[in-house]
């Protein structure tokens, strides 16, 4: 195949944009890509041109719980804000806070959901690390660090669901300290239910880029049967 | 639930919102490339539900593709410094890291199995007149919209297939029970004329 056919190299293009080219031909595609403006020109006309269509899907609004899970994500930090704080608002937001606080400390200790405990993760000298407790019925599970903070500053420990005979299925990503709650998807839960065995893996912050794991497995652990 | 592509008909009647503008969410990029999470809200809240619609097409499913969505944009957070207005409009980026992510879910597998079994309703396409591209965008919206519409059926529902819901060759011959060596050239003479009307 002729490589500086604008011709062939436009088709190319086009059929990457739409996800047509694949396997080897599409990485071969993508190394040109790289080396060649011309052709990133190309593909980016496409894109241009296609993009249209994927807007032309009426727009479906997402559940807030969307928006809450990026938010623990990426630990959303409000920027401080400029102007001095009134007294008054000031006591006022203290008392809030602290009402607010209480309710919170009272949510966590489990008052409000009920959690047993599932699975315990422990480093090779036996030391726990997190402890992962569940709801009755798998739809909310809360992971507890214990003695994991900054066990690897700049990068994320993600948590997986080993069903058997099946890919991994994450189980989100794990806190250097304190707690975590998350509701589980019908997947991670079915997923859960079919695992003899849970993994940590080690990934990029914010966790696996690709919904496999990538890095390195540091832990695994048994959850107790229920 | 059907399978089958449908085809985006001129809708006159809709009055659908128009989208953000180009430089608005070139604006918001920036701005989560300097780390400010009220910009990555607010370009949430004007591109979510539309990305949010790209991803459920794929992977059939809302609530992986709710899940998918909050990689996406734990994604845009980390990749917007990485965002350049002359290799594309902000649209096509985010709509590129969306495709992405959903197709990815899919090659992982797990959503290879329901893909095969659609229980959900499916957003379906309107008019690409309508779609939600706005200022300079428009101009090739209408021209996207025109060429389409002088495609064959069968030229535009390969495409469609394709791009909206993301299936290869193989799968669009399983869905629409057409030969495979008869889905690639619906398919490779459909961008031909797509090309060539979109030239003149």
């Amino acid at each position: 195949m002729t490589h500086d056919d604008p011709q062939v190299i436009d088709a190319l293009a086009a059929e990457y944009v739409l996800g047509t080219l694949r396997g080897p031909a599409r990485k071969r595609f993508e190394e040109w890509r790289d080396a060649s403006p011309l052709i990133d020109r190309r593909v980016s006309a496409w894109e241009d041109r296609f993009v249209h269509l994927a807007l032309a899907l009426p727009p479906v609004m997402p559940s807030p719980r969307a928006w809450e899970g990026i938010e623990r994500r990426i630990s959303v930090q409000s920027p401080p804000a400029k102007k001095p704080i009134p007294w008054r608002a000031l006591a006022a937001a203290i008392v809030l806070f602290a009402v607010i606080g209480g309710v919170f400390a009272v949510w966590q200790t489990g008052l409000f959901v009920a959690m047993d405990p599932l699975v315990t993760i422990a480093a090779t000298d036996g030391s726990p690390l997190w402890r992962i407790d569940i709801t009755d019925d798998h739809s909310r599970m809360r992971a507890v660090a214990l003695n994991s903070a900054a066990l690897h500053p700049g990068k994320s420990l993600e948590l997986w669901a080993l069903p058997d005979g099946k890919a991994p299925v994450s189980l989100g990503v794990l806190p250097d300290n304190g707690k975590l709650d998350r509701d589980l998807t019908v997947d991670q839960r079915e997923a859960l239910r079919l695992s003899a065995k849970v993994a940590v893996s080690l990934e990029p912050v914010g966790g696996s880029p690709t919904g496999a794991p990538t890095g390195p497995v540091l832990f695994v652990a048994e959850p107790v049967k229920a | 639930m059907e399978l089958n592509a449908t085809t985006a008909t001129p809708n006159p009647g809709s009055s659908r919102a128009r989208g953000p503008s180009d430089s608005d969410l070139e604006r918001l990029l920036a701005d989560c490339a300097r780390r400010d999470a009220r910009a990555l809200r607010t370009l949430y809240d004007l591109t979510s539900s539309q990305l949010l619609a790209c991803m459920i097409r794929i992977l059939k499913r809302r609530a992986l593709a709710e899940e998918a969505l909050q990689d996406v944009f734990v994604s845009v957070w980390q990749r917007a410094a990485q965002y350049e207005s002359r290799r594309g409009r902000p649209w096509t980026w985010l709509v590129s890291i969306a495709r992405h992510r959903a197709i990815d879910v899919v090659r992982s597998e797990r959503a290879e199995l329901f893909r095969e079994a659609v229980i959900e309703e499916l957003p379906q396409l309107v008019s690409v007149e309508e779609s939600a591209a706005n200022g300079q965008s428009e101009r090739t919206a209408a021209a996207v919209a025109r060429c389409l519409g002088r495609l064959t059926l069968e030229q535009r529902r390969g495409i469609e297939l394709a791009f909206i819901d993301g299936y290869s060759h193989a799968e669009i011959s399983r869905v629409t029970g057409q030969p495979l060596g008869t889905i690639k050239s619906w398919i490779r003479r459909g961008l031909l004329s797509l090309r060539d009307c979109l030239q003149r």
